[in-house]
């Protein structure tokens, strides 16, 4: 294996340039829905008591499940010692980094008082998982930033192992955190499960990775660098096995669920579109399953499929439309569903909402300020290839693959 | 240890929502205001409300009744809302039971709406906090108020006194009496939350009238022998005969 060199990308073409103007765009739409909705208030948004967390949310826990994700290729590198991915881990934390602060930025946005920031960071209830995701968090920072410093840094780069392994436990934690602020609310049917902070390590692992497998094409593509074959074949394969473990967990849960009567009503809600759960139903058929599981598996295992590098670019986007649309069915399906307010009876009509299907529809500034969150993601990340070697300059096969056998 | 709260005779409740009009007037004044009320008269209004009377159609037709459901935050024992909050803004106080939002340290997460298995936490549009029922914390304390008047608003105000307030620990309070002696019953207990709020359950009135009663035995037309007015059937002006 050859020495490989990380090195900043130019960044003074007009298609980055245009790429940073497009994706601006999106911010200042966000912006302007943040200012939006907290000068009307939330009822201009679709939001109401019974759906507190509405589409701003659903784009903020994916951001942040999938920054835990996208770390995935770098603790390969450093934790399990696998020496073809070394290369590709400068880039993994820079977009860990860049999604967690995409994600928190439409999170904090959402929040009710966003100027409370501070009382957050300064206020600890130990017993609230949510405070505990905020330590997660800002934990997160600290220590992906300063293991990214190892690996960019030639000086710091015997602590890399260590600071990789520090990280791989961290981003696990956070995982579970994130998993746990669903898994431990005992108020509502669809939660209140363990199996939610393992579920979120798995989405993990496969949003992560379809969001980083994009990037690192797009971003060698654009710039014209060399991308071997070797580690995108590694990677493809790596994300099916991700994306059927997930397809796996969600089996999982809904059989529990299936097995325990009290949870039926909840299950036919969301499986079979019971009770006006029409939409969640088809949200989780068309958008979770089919899209985000069943057509990225076939176009990466599929015999007779291309296996070229549009399909799994493809299959990437597909697994991310899935992702959201799985995040829409958790948040949004969970709580659209009533509460058992009245053991026995059939809630036929309420004055109130009370044990009736809570209403939503996403209003175009919760998804902007959400879409907005991804584009600061990846401004962050184009600037930060600009602005700091993250990606080597080449990660043709010969270079990258330390079982390259010149022909 | 003292725990104040309500009991809501669910008998005697006739929905006329006096106890949600004195619960936003006396709110949106105090510390705990303003509250929002945004379109009151329109298609969708939204707004504020500690307290929010539901009424309900039980049973199938032609065998059903009404009931009037008046609900807010039930103050917990062990309440769901306080152990999530990530900066400690709702909390149980340790003097009297009362759960409250410290509107200061709220961030808005609404996370403890998501906790509450009774739905009785809503978000303020304007403040952009979470607010709940106080058990009008600032009226029951106030010294410079009649002691008569020292009760929640909803209390005060309530035309037919479905509404009781009072400690519940202390065994002869007229809460604890009214819960040991009506039946009174938390809302679902299974959860292990302990509301301290109560409710009287509908308790059914028959009249029992024997037909012996509606013909006066000591009738004094009867000792002077005289002829009666009517047949015994015939109506008359006070419902029983003259026989």
């Amino acid at each position: 294996m050859k020495k490989i060199h990380l090195q900043e990308i130019d960044g003074n073409s007009t298609g980055y340039l245009g790429l940073l103007a497009f994706l601006g765009a999106f911010v200042l739409a966000a912006l302007g829905s943040t200012y939006y909705m907290e000068h009307n208030g939330h009822w201009v948004t679709g939001m109401n008591n019974q759906i507190v967390w509405g589409m701003p949310h659903v784009f903020a826990v994916f951001l942040i499940v999938a920054a835990s994700g996208a770390l995935n290729v770098a603790s390969i590198a450093s934790v399990f010692n696998k020496k073809i991915y070394k290369p590709l881990a400068p880039l993994s934390t820079l977009l860990a980094l860049a999604l967690l602060l995409g994600g928190l930025m439409v999170l904090v946005l959402d929040l009710g008082r966003p100027d409370r920031l501070v009382v957050a960071m300064t206020y600890y209830n130990f017993k609230s998982i949510f405070a505990w995701n905020i330590i997660l968090y800002n934990g997160f920072f600290l220590i992906v930033g300063i293991y990214a410093w190892t690996n960019l840094d030639r000086t710091m780069k015997k602590y890399s192992r260590y600071a990789g392994f520090v990280a791989f436990i961290w981003r696990l934690a956070l995982t579970t955190g994130t998993g746990s602020i669903f898994g431990f609310l005992v108020a509502r049917s669809g939660y209140d499960m363990a199996l939610m902070a393992p579920m979120f390590i798995i989405m993990s692992f496969s949003f992560g990775l379809a969001i980083y497998l994009l990037v690192l094409m797009a971003a060698y593509n654009w710039t014209g660098r060399p991308l071997g074959d070797v580690i995108i074949m590694r990677l493809r394969k790596l994300l099916g096995v991700f994306v059927a473990a997930v397809l796996y967990f969600v089996i999982v849960y809904h059989l529990t669920n299936l097995y325990a009567t009290e949870h039926h009503g909840y299950e036919a809600f969301i499986l079979l579109g019971a009770n006006g759960g029409g939409t969640y139903s088809s949200i989780f058929w068309v958008g979770q399953i089919l899209i985000g599981s069943l057509l990225p598996l076939a176009m990466i295992y599929a015999p007779g499929v291309a296996n070229d590098r549009k399909t799994l670019a493809a299959a990437c986007v597909l697994i991310i439309i899935g992702g959201l649309a799985q995040m829409y069915t958790i948040i949004i399906g969970g709580q659209a569903y009533p509460m058992e307010m009245f053991p026995g009876m059939e809630v036929l009509e309420s004055t109130f909402a009370d044990g009736q299907v809570a209403q939503y529809s996403a209003s175009l500034p919760e998804i902007m300020l959400g879409l907005g969150g991804m584009a600061v993601a990846m401004i962050a990340v184009a600037i930060g290839i600009k602005v700091l070697g993250f990606l080597p300059q080449s990660l043709d096969d010969a270079i990258a693959d330390p079982h390259h056998k010149a022909e | 240890m003292t725990q104040l709260a309500l009991v809501i005779d669910l008998n005697v409740c006739v929905g006329c929502s006096a106890c949600v009009t004195s619960c936003k007037e006396w709110n949106t004044s105090g510390p705990a205001g303003f509250m929002s009320d945004d379109n009151p008269y329109q298609a969708e209004p939204t707004g504020t409300f500690f307290n929010r009377v539901q009424t309900y159609e039980v049973g199938c037709f032609p065998n059903t009744e009404t009931i009037h459901f008046p609900k807010s935050c039930l103050h917990c024992e062990d309440a769901p809302c306080v152990p999530v909050c990530p900066t400690g803004a709702s909390y149980k106080r340790e003097e009297d039971g009362i759960v409250l939002v410290d509107y200061d340290k709220c961030i808005g997460c609404k996370y403890c709406s998501w906790a509450c298995p009774y739905g009785a936490r809503e978000f303020d549009e304007h403040q952009k906090v979470m607010k709940k029922c106080t058990l009008c914390v600032d009226r029951i304390y106030d010294e410079s108020l009649p002691e008569s008047e020292r009760k929640p608003a909803c209390v005060l105000s309530c035309p037919t006194s479905a509404r009781l307030f009072g400690d519940v620990e202390d065994p002869e309070s007229e809460v604890s009496v009214a819960i040991r002696e009506e039946g009174g019953y938390p809302l679902m207990p299974e959860w292990g939350t302990k509301p301290s709020n109560h409710y009287l359950p509908r308790r059914k009135q028959h009249l029992h009238i024997h037909e012996d009663e509606l013909i006066r035995a000591d009738n004094p037309l009867k000792k002077e022998e005289r002829q009666p007015s009517g047949p015994v059937d015939a109506p008359t002006l006070d419902d029983s005969t003259s026989w």
